[in-house]
């Protein structure tokens, strides 16, 4: 039952995707600008469970093929259906070669195998056949209908796909995920990014804000993409990049905005904006991306650091790292806690000796003194520091000094390990 | 770090009440999809305090999130309601306290049956979901309510968890990983729509709420911005209601950074009995005169007779002494740990105070000279000085011994040895054993499942003390009587017992 509502989902989306990308074809061409319809399936098989895969290849077809008997007859229906389901089925074989499915697009390489792997080798594989096609039923376009089967192919493709990608792992959610402040920035930049495009296109290719202001404005839409992807993320890329990508196509259609009347080095308006939303479609997914590696590299740092913290804090350990040519030094630890100070305000090794006994200062500063000197051989050193409640407390300091291939010295690092307080927290001064 | 942030007239400090009449009682409302782990140690630092705490667990919670599909605000309502007039009578004092969506629950029972036998306690209300991580799409949620077929999608709980300790934060995800049922990991669309019903319950009829309330919030809380608390400290108004804003912790006050300043403002708030002697000097010892000398006199008796151990019956569990000095014995034992102190020093000290000289009694605190004899290695000790003793509704909250002459005590019991503080070899023994029973492959049936719990708590926390369970709570019954059978076993009895009892059936568990 849930593998039938699939298809019939499938099915259905298939079709009207399928109609939008009727409604932006230049119909005095017969040119399809983009078609979007395959962008479903591909960004379904990428993103669903293998054991779900029939049912969506199962509803391309029945989506292609209701959609060509439409347009013609029973024999080109099935050939199209039939023709759908191989060329998705194909990207998405391909894109599993390159990457691990489902994809989430969170990795450059997720993107790579969406774009190079899944819809490039659908829009090539699907055009060489419908070339072939077109040859062998004693058509003479060949050339041109791998042409445009391929690049409306890839750009509706590229347009839905990681649409689709993105939003399938939408969960609503109670708490957590884009926080209020980057949610309105990113509204900003959408509204920026939407209004720009939906003005640029409106005029024509000299009116633009009440002006002639040539073509280098054209790209200007790209900056805004480029912000709300930052802070959006890919859901909010991919929404973005598919309303803009209607808002030029359709006025581009209408003999309107900066391709309209063009003869640019792409030969006519349809390719130019099939270009142009490639390049917004693919700015946006980048930058998602790459802000979600780099958001996901974070989160395991924090996350190595947080046991590392754990670790060392169940211990009462506190590490250190002391460079003695600058004299600086690098404390990790729970010392707010352990020692009274904060790790921040422990930069130097005078710092570090501050925390001590007076009467024990000396003697480790000697110590640290002939560390530097050892060229790694290990040490220890018991003395007192003041603890948080300047009552003494007794510490262990490991340390070794790391040198380099020379032998040269490079750090000093130890660990210091805190004995416990003997009174608790807010008793220490009756207990003197 | 916390503030006050808006000064108002100290809470109810109600005296007159008898130690022996029945305390004081906390009822304690978790939070939505939780369990009471939503309050932390919370029970426990009430109950430490003396005070006998209550909770249930709501309608559609402690299964399975999608049980919660098909309960509404008025059941949650009605079990609260239910169990607060079960138990409303059973003590001088009944407060009422809720964690998140517990709070708001809490608030309705003190809207609609007008309590004001004790305070309400507000933790973390969500009066508005607007934190700074609630999801933009929050606003469309009344819109979702009316679109058929959805009302069990899931909303799921993430990162953050509303915890900002990120060591804490890692346990939480770690148990949720687990798949442990101490929350929900989401709930249903369909629940939230009841609490946006909760809510509006609450902040309509806030203004009736007539009791003593604090409301604890924190100022980052990623679900519920301190708009809330703003709004029911205003609608209760300045008089009754207090306010206390927390700086280092999200939403889950009770269990992040800020835990000990939320235990402690409520306990304050509450007029309870907090370990200290200043804070005994601060607030109402809840004694009469005659009944703080009657105590004073019950602790100098024990103490004269080398009974440190008795004073534990005479105390609250978390009682501290204090013994001054850098010497053996010197520090703060505190708990359980005074348990041990009070067998060190009676078996190989034979500690005790004699000669009190005349007591002098201020509030709560009553300070006698005395004089403190040991016995060491055949030489014995006798040092001058004075014993403070601080109560708080008839129950000792701890005891420091001033020395005229600590140098001669740091001289007489030797220097500090840090491994006398650590746990002593049976208490090792038993924490490995406590820790070896969670790992038994097969269950233990019933019985020696009885007498895991009442060895582990006599051992933990001596004779059993409180109220013996109802007939209808048969399982806590069970317990209670287990624990009772072995009232006398001593700490030491009792925890061999419980390793003997763990190393045989760890040996059948193979």
């Amino acid at each position: 039952m849930h593998l039938f509502i699939v298809t019939v989902f499938v099915a259905a989306g298939y079709l009207a995707l399928s109609g939008l990308s009727a409604a932006l074809a230049f119909s005095h061409a017969d040119a399809w600008t983009v078609w979007f319809a395959s962008g479903l399936t591909l960004g379904l098989l990428l993103v669903r469970p293998r054991s779900s895969w029939i049912a969506i290849l199962a509803g391309a077809f029945i989506g292609a093929a209701v959609f060509a008997l439409l347009l013609g007859g029973r024999l080109d229906a099935l050939g199209y259906g039939a023709l759908e389901v191989l060329t998705a089925a194909a990207g998405a074989w391909v894109a599993s070669r390159m990457t691990n499915l489902p994809a989430h697009l969170d990795h450059p390489r997720e993107l790579a195998a969406l774009v190079f792997g899944g819809a490039l080798s659908q829009a090539i594989i699907g055009a060489l056949i419908a070339a072939i096609w077109n040859v062998t039923s004693g058509g003479e376009e060949g050339v041109a209908t791998f042409r445009l089967w391929a690049l409306s192919n890839f750009a509706g493709t590229l347009i839905v796909a990681p649409l689709v990608i993105a939003w399938a792992q939408f969960r609503p959610k109670r708490s957590g995920g884009l926080p209020m402040p980057a949610f309105a920035g990113g509204a900003i930049a959408c509204a920026l990014f939407l209004v720009s495009i939906f003005l640029l296109f409106r005029a024509g290719p000299d009116d633009y804000l009440g002006g002639n202001v040539g073509r280098g404005l054209i790209y200007e839409p790209v900056v805004f993409m480029a912000l709300l992807a930052l802070v959006w993320g890919l859901r909010g890329a991919t929404f973005a990049a598919a309303a803009g990508a209607l808002i030029a196509l359709f006025y581009t259609k209408a003999g309107r905005g900066p391709f309209a009347g063009i003869q640019g080095y792409l030969g006519d308006p349809a390719l130019e904006a099939q270009a142009y939303i490639v390049a917004i479609s693919l700015t946006g997914m980048l930058i998602a991306v790459l802000a979600a590696s780099q958001r996901i590299a974070a989160r395991a740092a924090r996350e190595w650091q947080t046991r590392f913290e754990a670790a060392i804090g169940a211990h009462r350990l506190v590490a250190y790292e002391w460079d003695p040519a600058s004299g600086r030094m690098v404390v990790t630890g729970d010392t707010a806690q352990l020692l009274g100070a904060a790790s921040a305000r422990i930069a130097t090794l005078a710092d570090w000796l501050a925390l001590l006994m007076p009467d024990d200062r000396e003697r480790v500063a000697v110590r640290f003194d002939q560390r530097a000197q050892a060229r790694g051989a290990p040490d220890s050193i018991s003395y007192r520091v003041a603890g948080p409640d300047a009552a003494p407390l007794a510490v262990s300091d490991e340390a070794r000094a790391i040198v380099d291939h020379d032998g040269e010295l490079h750090r000093v690092v130890g660990l210091v390990r805190v004995a416990p307080a003997r009174l608790p927290d807010g008793l220490r001064e009756w207990g003197q | 770090m916390s503030a006050i942030a808006e000064a108002v007239t100290p809470p109810i400090a109600q005296s007159g009440a008898s130690p022996s009449a029945a305390p004081d009682g906390v009822f304690l409302i978790h939070g939505l999809g939780g369990t009471q782990y939503d309050l932390g140690s919370m029970h426990k630092r009430l109950k430490n305090a003396g005070l006998v705490t209550h909770s249930l667990t709501l309608p559609g919670h402690g299964t399975k999130p999608e049980d919660l599909a098909d309960v509404t605000a008025e059941q949650w309502i009605d079990a609260v309601i239910a169990k607060y007039r079960e138990v409303r009578d059973l003590h001088p004092r009944l407060h009422l306290m809720g964690m998140c969506m517990g709070s708001l629950l809490a608030a309705v029972v003190a809207q609609r049956e007008k309590h004001a036998s004790g305070s309400l306690v507000m933790l973390a209300p969500p009066v508005y979901i607007d934190g700074w991580a609630t999801p933009w799409y929050r606003v469309l949620r009344p819109l979702l309510y009316w679109v058929p077929g959805i009302r069990t999608m899931k909303i799921e709980e993430e990162d953050p968890y509303g915890i900002k300790n990120e060591q804490l934060r890692a346990i939480v995800k770690a148990k949720f990983e687990r798949g442990e049922n101490f929350h929900y990991r989401w709930v249903p669309l369909e629940c939230i729509r009841q609490v946006d019903r909760l809510r509006k319950v609450v902040m309509t009829k806030a203004n009736d709420i007539r009791c003593p309330t604090l409301v604890v919030h924190a100022r980052e809380d990623e679900l519920t911005s301190l708009a809330s608390a703003n709004f029911l400290v205003e609608q209760i108004g300045g008089t009754r209601a207090r306010m206390v804003v927390l700086e280092d912790s999200y939403h889950m006050v009770c269990v992040d950074n800020d835990r000990e300043i939320v235990a402690k403002s409520v306990l304050e708030f509450l007029g309870a009995a907090l370990p200290g002697a200043t804070s005994v000097l601060a607030n109402d010892p809840r004694m009469t005169h005659d009944e703080l000398h009657s105590a004073v006199g019950a602790a100098m008796a024990r103490l004269a007779g080398g009974d440190l151990a008795g004073l534990r019956e005479l105390a609250i569990p978390d009682l501290t002494w204090v013994q001054p000095g850098a010497n053996a014995i010197s520090g703060a034992h505190a708990g359980k740990k005074f348990a041990s102190f009070a067998a060190r020093v009676t078996d190989s000290l034979a500690l005790r105070f004699v000669a009190p000289g005349n007591t002098v009694f201020n509030r709560g605190v009553a300070l006698a000279p005395a004089t403190m004899v040991a016995t060491n290695a055949g030489a014995q000790l006798e040092s001058q000085g004075a014993l403070l003793l601080a109560f708080h509704g008839g129950k000792l909250l701890e005891a420091r011994w001033f020395a005229d002459e600590v140098e001669r005590e740091d001289a007489f019991f030797g220097a500090p040895n840090p491994e006398a503080e650590g746990p002593s070899q049976l208490e090792a023994e038993f924490d490995k054993a406590a820790a070896a029973s969670k790992m038994l492959k097969s269950a233990p049936d019933n019985d020696t499942l009885l007498a895991l719990y009442s060895l582990f708590k006599q051992a933990g926390s001596g004779d059993v003390a409180g109220e013996r369970p109802g007939a209808l709570d048969m399982i806590n019954r069970a317990k209670f009587d287990a624990w009772a059978k072995r009232k006398g076993t001593s700490r030491e009895d009792a925890m061999k017992a419980y390793v003997e009892l763990v190393s045989r059936l760890t040996k059948e568990d193979g």
